[in-house]
């Protein structure tokens, strides 16, 4: 009996041999386009340079808090090494010296005062009423009059990594510049259009902090860009808490969180996207955050090389945020697998 | 051996032409310290000036000068002198530059109006910016447009606004005397923080890392009552091009001494000193600066009150400088034979980290003294209410200084300058201008030695006044006033925070026959302070007045919508109604109803009639009907038989 069941054997045994080859096959596919994925995502230019424009569309005094989430961005992209002629400040109104603030030159973003934002070296390219959605549109696209000095430029070129954020008062499909014009989410899915036209940008990454600020990236199609808004449409984004010295609101809680994750890295750490998705709780936010990755073709892990330890904290990032079924389609794989090479073993 | 030979000798040649080569490298680096030939001749040099003002206040004045020699070639290399500032003269072919950032307003009545620093220094709030061109008429306005973009990149200010024609003028004589090259620009509204001094400091050699620019603690400057950071450059073939920065601070020193003396009327001054001011001490000068100099000034009103004077008057029972100071500079006294400010120098190279450099004021008894004033305390202000015009006035109060400036009272007329630029939706009318001395009208042509009139027009150029005016010296008080229409405005033209108003930059008085210099016999070419040649400097007194808020008409900006909502309804109405008044007719119903009821027939014929219709309408039935049944009938009699 042993005998006759073993003579169909060597057959199989070429059989199993030859899907178990095709299984590792399978395996190093899914390993080898991260390899390749760091040199090219949507085309074939390289990563060399990082912008970032962050804009504070709001005026007046009490609207503190969005300078000061403004300001604490732009403290954490220096710090993190973007330099200021990379970064394009634009504040529509100035709250360090104004007349209100009982601490002159000072902007905090936490009623502890520990951390003066406006410091000793800070470049304001836009400020007051230059910041406009006519001026934004300019600075995004590149289309200045010929006057326009470079330091008031986006000179970002196919290589460029650009980080674009924006707060304020916004709403369903727009947000409010000063009061007195609204940008729509027509008109930036639009720029970025054509920004992606003029490859201006290689990745974009767009973070807004208003009032349902997801409906501002509904309008979005083109490739390599990355949108994260701080609340779904019908919530509103909440302010962090109130300084009662200052008199007003301080920070708003979305940029507070984000702030919070990015406190924590210094210039050579090596965090990923997925990370600072995974650190919004809804319930601290009172909103849900929103992000926006079809349009994103890198896996949201960054680059790895493909050791076998990377390819687990692969999979494991991919079942960290994906559905039930699929880790059951996972499980499923690995245990024929773990099958096959038994068998295979025990003959 | 005779291969060997010259192989010895190469290497030692080699050796040799390397060493020599080493040696010329070596030798302009260490002559760049100083300001020796190293860079073509460039020289920095940095002071700062102290003074106590008579309102328990303290004055500091930082002033940086930068200078580069005049070379025939385009591009150089600068070692000192700011690579930016020498090719924004180069590429706009300026001739002369002021440029001014000034928060708050200088108090004239109590800091001074006729001493060097007040005449120089005291600038309209806001940015003003003036420039003169070597350049062809034509070409100029297109070179300011370009130059105030460039500006704004350099210092991070909105001094692009200035670009358009309706922001800027070209005064012929009211401002400078010039031929048609100069332009004038204010805005009175723009912010000065942080971010216009980071790069104004970055153009200094040291930028704020050492010397005394490293004193400048942000809270502290702009916590003070008024700042104001300006930079002029002056070109010329022959002198190349000199750069001259300035900060005046005017500030609050916190002293909890003061309270201790509770007489109303002579309360102690504060205590101050460096560190208290600023929360740093001078730790060493800046490296590249050919001379650091610290001033501390007791101007003329101060010593003369204090009745005794030893030899060092620095201490003496009012009062005592610490340190002790290097040098005391003395005024000449004037005409009257009063006595003149005193200038007291430290110098800062004696300091380092060990023995950093704190200098002070200590105050032990009470002292009031007032500050020089020019003739006349100039004021300006609106006059009339509602949204549809008002009225200019620019009054001019006598400070009872007659003796110091005229001789006999009696024959003298002192002329005054005055340069008013307005914008064009304040609707100026020149020929409404009134002048009237100490209460009484007067005649213009008695008052008025020269006045030129560049009217407004409507969004295309403001409205600039130059007058000249001859007043007698007795007089206490003139008032000139103009009306004015305001304009409106289209909706795009409004800034976001429209119903705050809208400014009318400061108003500038000159008197041209009275010059605030000071004259030190003491101070010699080879002392080298640049501040104190400019404090020598013949120039003329002015002063600007207040910056004018005027409230214009604004729309309701949330109108459009409203507007088109009310209108469709409206227009649905009209027309909803005028459709029905001429296509419905009513009451036709019924009318056809009552036609048909006075004509009804019995019940029988009815019947009959309907029964008739029935049956014609349907003669094949009927047919049918008919051949079916005498098809039964004779199929019933047929079998029946």
């Amino acid at each position: 009996m042993a005998i006759d069941r073993r003579r169909p054997k060597p057959s199989r045994r070429s059989h199993f041999v030859i899907r178990e080859t095709l299984l590792l096959l399978f395996l190093l596919l899914i390993c080898a386009p991260s390899p390749s994925s760091s040199s090219s995502s949507s085309s074939s230019s390289m990563h060399n340079n990082n912008w970032a424009v962050l804009v504070c569309t709001s005026r007046f005094w009490f609207n503190y808090r969005h300078m000061a989430n403004t300001l604490s961005l732009y403290r954490t992209v220096k710090r993190l090494g973007i330099p200021d002629e990379r970064i394009i400040l634009m504040l529509a109104d100035d709250m360090a010296c104004n007349a209100r603030n009982t601490y002159p030159a000072q902007v905090f973003n936490n009623e502890n005062h520990q951390l003066n934002l406006y410091g000793d070296n800070v470049e304001v390219d836009y400020r007051g009423y230059e910041v406009t959605v006519e001026n934004f549109l300019r600075v995004l696209t590149g289309r200045h009059d010929s006057a326009v000095p470079r330091s008031k430029r986006l000179l970002s070129d196919e290589g460029s990594h650009i980080l674009l954020y924006m707060t304020g008062h916004g709403g369903d499909e727009f947000l409010k510049f000063q009061d007195s014009e609204e940008l729509q989410s027509h008109d930036l899915a639009d720029v970025v259009k054509q920004m992606k036209e003029k490859n201006r940008f290689k990745e974009l990454l767009i973070m807004v902090d208003t009032c349902q600020a997801a409906t501002l990236f509904s309008q979005l199609n083109s490739p390599g860009v990355l949108a994260i808004g701080s609340s779904m449409k019908g919530e509103n984004s909440y302010s962090h808490h109130l300084d009662s010295d200052i008199g007003v609101s301080v920070v708003d809680r979305f940029t507070f969180y984000t702030l919070t994750f990015f406190e924590k890295l210094n210039m050579y750490s090596n965090a990923s996207l997925n990370s600072l998705f995974a650190s919004y709780n809804p319930t601290l936010l009172m909103s849900t955050a929103y992000y926006r990755t079809d349009l994103y073709e890198r896996p949201l892990n960054e680059d790895r090389s493909c050791s076998s330890y990377e390819w687990l904290k692969v999979l494991q990032d991919r079942l960290a945020d994906e559905k039930s079924d699929t880790i059951v389609m996972y499980g499923l794989g690995t245990m024929i697998l773990l099958l096959t090479v038994s068998t295979w073993l025990s003959t | 051996m005779a291969s060997l030979r010259p192989l010895s000798r190469g290497p030692f040649l080699l050796l040799l032409i390397f060493f020599v080569f080493s040696l010329s490298l070596l030798r302009p680096i260490q002559g760049n310290g100083g300001s020796d030939g190293g860079g073509g001749g460039e020289e920095f040099s940095e002071e700062l000036l102290l003074k106590p003002l008579p309102d328990r206040k303290v004055l500091a004045h930082f002033h940086f000068r930068s200078a580069a020699p005049p070379s025939a070639a385009n591009g150089r290399h600068h070692h000192l002198f700011p690579k930016a500032i020498a090719q924004l003269v180069q590429k706009f072919q300026i001739r002369e530059l002021e440029l001014s950032f000034t928060q708050g307003r200088w108090n004239y009545e109590r800091w001074g109006g006729s001493d060097p620093i007040s005449t120089r220094n005291a600038k309209p709030p806001g940015v003003e910016l003036w420039a003169l061109f070597d350049l062809p008429t034509e070409e100029i306005d297109p070179t300011w447009k370009n130059l105030t973009h460039a500006l704004s990149g350099l210092f991070c200010a909105s001094i692009n606004f200035l670009e358009s024609p309706t922001a800027y003028s070209s005064p012929y004589w009211g401002f400078l005397s010039n031929n048609g090259n100069l332009r004038y620009g204010a805005l009175p509204r723009e912010a000065v923080c942080t971010e216009n001094l980071t790069p104004w400091l970055k153009i200094l050699p040291c930028r704020d890392k050492a010397g005394i620019a490293s004193l400048l603690y942000r809270p502290s400057i702009y916590k003070g009552y008024y700042h104001s950071q300006r930079l002029r450059l002056l070109s010329s073939e022959s002198k190349g091009i000199i750069l001259e920065q300035t900060l005046t601070v005017v500030l609050q020193p916190n002293s909890y001494t003061s309270s201790l003396l509770s007489s109303s009327d002579a309360q102690l001054q504060p205590s101050w000193s460096l560190s208290q001011l600023f929360k740093k001490e001078m730790t060493g000068k800046c490296v590249l600066a050919k001379s650091s100099k610290i001033f501390l000034e007791l101007e003329r009103g101060l010593l003369e009150k204090i009745v005794e004077i030893r030899d060092d008057s620095w201490s003496n029972s009012f009062f005592d400088l610490f340190p002790s100071p290097d040098r005391e500079i003395k005024e000449l006294e004037n005409s009257n034979g009063q006595v003149g400010s005193s200038l007291y120098e430290y110098k800062v190279d004696n300091s380092n980290e060990n023995k950093p450099l704190d200098v002070g004021i200590t105050w032990k008894l009470p002292l009031v003294w007032s500050s020089v004033h020019a003739p006349f305390q100039a004021s300006r202000f609106l006059m009339g209410s509602g949204n549809e015009r008002g009225s200019i006035a620019i009054s001019l109060q006598s400070t009872q200084t007659h003796d110091q400036y005229f001789g006999d009272l009696n024959d003298c007329t002192v002329p005054v300058i005055v340069l008013q630029v307005v914008p064009w939706y304040v609707k100026v009318y020149y020929h409404t201008l009134q002048i009237s001395i100490d209460g009484k009208p007067q005649t213009l042509s008695d008052v008025i030695e020269k006045i030129q009139v560049t009217p407004s027009e409507d969004k295309l150029l403001p409205g600039t006044l130059e007058i000249m005016l001859r007043f007698p010296c007795s007089m206490l008080s003139a008032t000139l006033s103009l009306d004015f229409d305001k304009g409106f405005l289209h909706i795009d033209e409004y800034p976001p925070d429209a119903n705050q108003g809208f400014d009318i930059p400061s108003a500038l008085v000159t008197f041209p026959n009275i010059y605030s210099s000071r004259s030190y016999p003491d101070y010699d070419v080879s002392d080298d302070s640049s501040l104190l040649h400019n404090l020598q400097e013949k120039y003329l007194v002015r002063s600007y007045t207040e910056v004018l808020l005027v409230p214009l008409t604004t729309p309701d900006f949330s109108m459009p919508y409203n507007v088109i909502t009310f209108t469709c309804t409206v227009l649905a109405l009209y027309f909803g109604s005028l459709l029905n008044v001429l296509r419905r007719r009513i009451g036709e119903e019924e009318r056809l109803l009552a036609k048909k009821d006075s004509a009804r027939p019995g019940l029988v014929p009815l019947l009959f009639s309907r029964l008739s219709s029935k049956l014609k309408g349907r003669k094949l039935l009927l047919k049918v009907v008919f051949v079916a049944l005498v098809a039964v009938v004779w199929h019933y009699f047929l079998n029946s038989s």
